[in-house]
């Protein structure tokens, strides 16, 4: 198994305090504050993980879709290292993708509220208008961390959950060498690509096993 | 018919209460669809025999929505959810996730290597509507070897939107394809020459046997 599909899945709800490692049954909204880009993995709100999201020497990832809760403005931006993916034309730093455009669940309404003690979604049902393609790659030996936003302040009192998504590609070991490889020859690095330079070296290898046999000798 | 497209579908609901209700007491525990003793279950654990190869194409579970802290019913704008589900604890559902594991190995992990629940539901939910649509796809495939046991956890986190001693339609879903006998033989030689393990390729590799043979 040295190819396999990921997710992560953020939300702001953490059993004490501002976060919590591991998911649990009392967990409950927790607030973050507005214009602050926020970790989704080691940024100490809601459900985190232990350390940053990084590859080993051996592993390659492709991060292929991204996704936020649409509601406050919400946004999502990726950063490798210390370079921010999406840019303004101006080369200056952005939010990144807005969940409006790319939402999380799909087909999720666009605000959440309360009226009176009931729950009230809008009435709409968002699709994504954004594609994360090409993919983005993460490098052997690179960090990397999905940003989350928002820019309307939450409802002190009635605080909204908002999550963020992200899906991805893991290459370990030997797939992971492949997809150095297929970088190095400008080939986009997918499943199917790295299962075709193995059926290639596996044909050189056979032709080179046949050849002395054919009158090589 | 020696390659099969299968499914199995899981409910928390108990069926003629042969097995107990998925209830809120669940709640937090990784629960196997096959065997785990909640909802509809079978005889026995999940496994391929030596002549047997499945390849999982797809798993989904019920979905939740993000909700916010203070509301305690719903408005007119129910939002597609299945029947039974209150808000609670800042969400419309179950905070429901699906992992699945071949042997004794989660093959969903976080990125710091730690296995994680698995696929949640809103990326992948069941039943699919204009509500919930999948943001993730089950690519590349998941592979079960001969001789290898495997199973599909359901993890529900959000106790209080489902009943405590009635449940609520809390569902699990996989779509898988059985390959046996011959079929399975090509299956594994796939497997060896890096090809993807599909339904197209297995029959690909037939017609390239019987051209070999010149037919």
């Amino acid at each position: 198994m040295s190819m396999r599909s990921q997710v992560y899945e953020w939300s702001n709800l953490a059993s004490s305090g501002n976060s919590t490692l591991r998911r649990t049954t009392s967990d409950v909204p927790v607030t973050i504050p507005a214009d602050r880009e926020i970790d989704i993995f080691i940024g100490g709100y809601g459900n985190n993980i232990t350390k940053p999201a990084e590859t080993t020497a051996t592993q390659f990832i492709v991060i292929e879709d991204i996704a936020c809760s649409p509601w406050l403005g919400g946004s999502v931006q990726i950063r490798i290292n210390t370079t921010d993916y999406f840019q303004n034309p101006d080369v200056t730093r952005q939010r990144g993708i807005p969940g409006l455009a790319s939402p999380y669940p799909r087909g999720s309404p666009s605000s959440v509220g309360v009226a009176g003690t009931a729950l009230d979604y809008s009435v709409d049902n968002l699709l994504k208008s954004f594609d994360l393609y090409p993919d983005v790659y993460v490098l052997p030996g690179q960090v990397f961390q999905i940003l989350y936003s928002i820019n309307s302040a939450m409802n002190g009192t009635t605080t909204e959950v908002v999550a963020a998504f992200v899906k991805y590609t893991l290459y370990d070991g030997p797939d992971a060498l492949i997809a150095n490889k297929l970088l190095e020859l400008g080939v986009t690095i997918n499943p199917n690509n790295v299962d075709w330079y193995k059926r290639s070296l596996i044909e050189q290898q056979t032709r080179a096993a046949m050849a002395p046999a054919n009158g090589g000798a | 018919m020696s390659m099969r497209s299968q499914i199995y579908e899981w409910n928390g609901l108990a069926p003629s209460s042969s097995t107990g209700n998925f209830t809120s007491a669940n709640a937090g525990r990784a629960t196997s669809i096959f065997i785990g003793g909640f909802g509809n279950n079978i005889t026995k654990p999940a496994e391929t025999t030596a002549t047997e190869f499945v390849v999982i194409e797809d798993i989904a579970c019920t979905p939740t929505l993000p909700a916010t802290s203070t509301a305690a019913t719903l408005s007119a704008n129910y939002r597609g959810q299945l029947e039974g589900f209150t808000p609670g604890n800042g969400l419309l559902g179950p905070r429901a996730f699906v992992q699945v594991r071949i042997n004794t190995t989660d093959y969903f992990l976080d990125p710091d290597n730690v296995a994680n629940d698995g696929i949640p539901g809103s990326a992948s939910p069941y039943p699919r509507s204009l509500d919930f649509q999948p943001s993730f796809n089950l690519y590349p495939d998941v592979y079960v070897l001969p001789g290898q046991v495997w199973d599909i956890l359901f993890t529900g986190y959000n106790a209080g939107s489902w009943g405590t001693t009635t449940g609520a339609d809390l569902y699990a879903f996989t779509k898988y394809t059985l390959y046996d006998g011959p079929d399975a033989l090509i299956a594994n030689k796939l497997l060896e020459m890096g090809i993807s393990i599909n339904p197209g390729n297995v029959d690909w590799y037939k017609r390239s046997l019987l051209s070999a043979q010149g037919m």
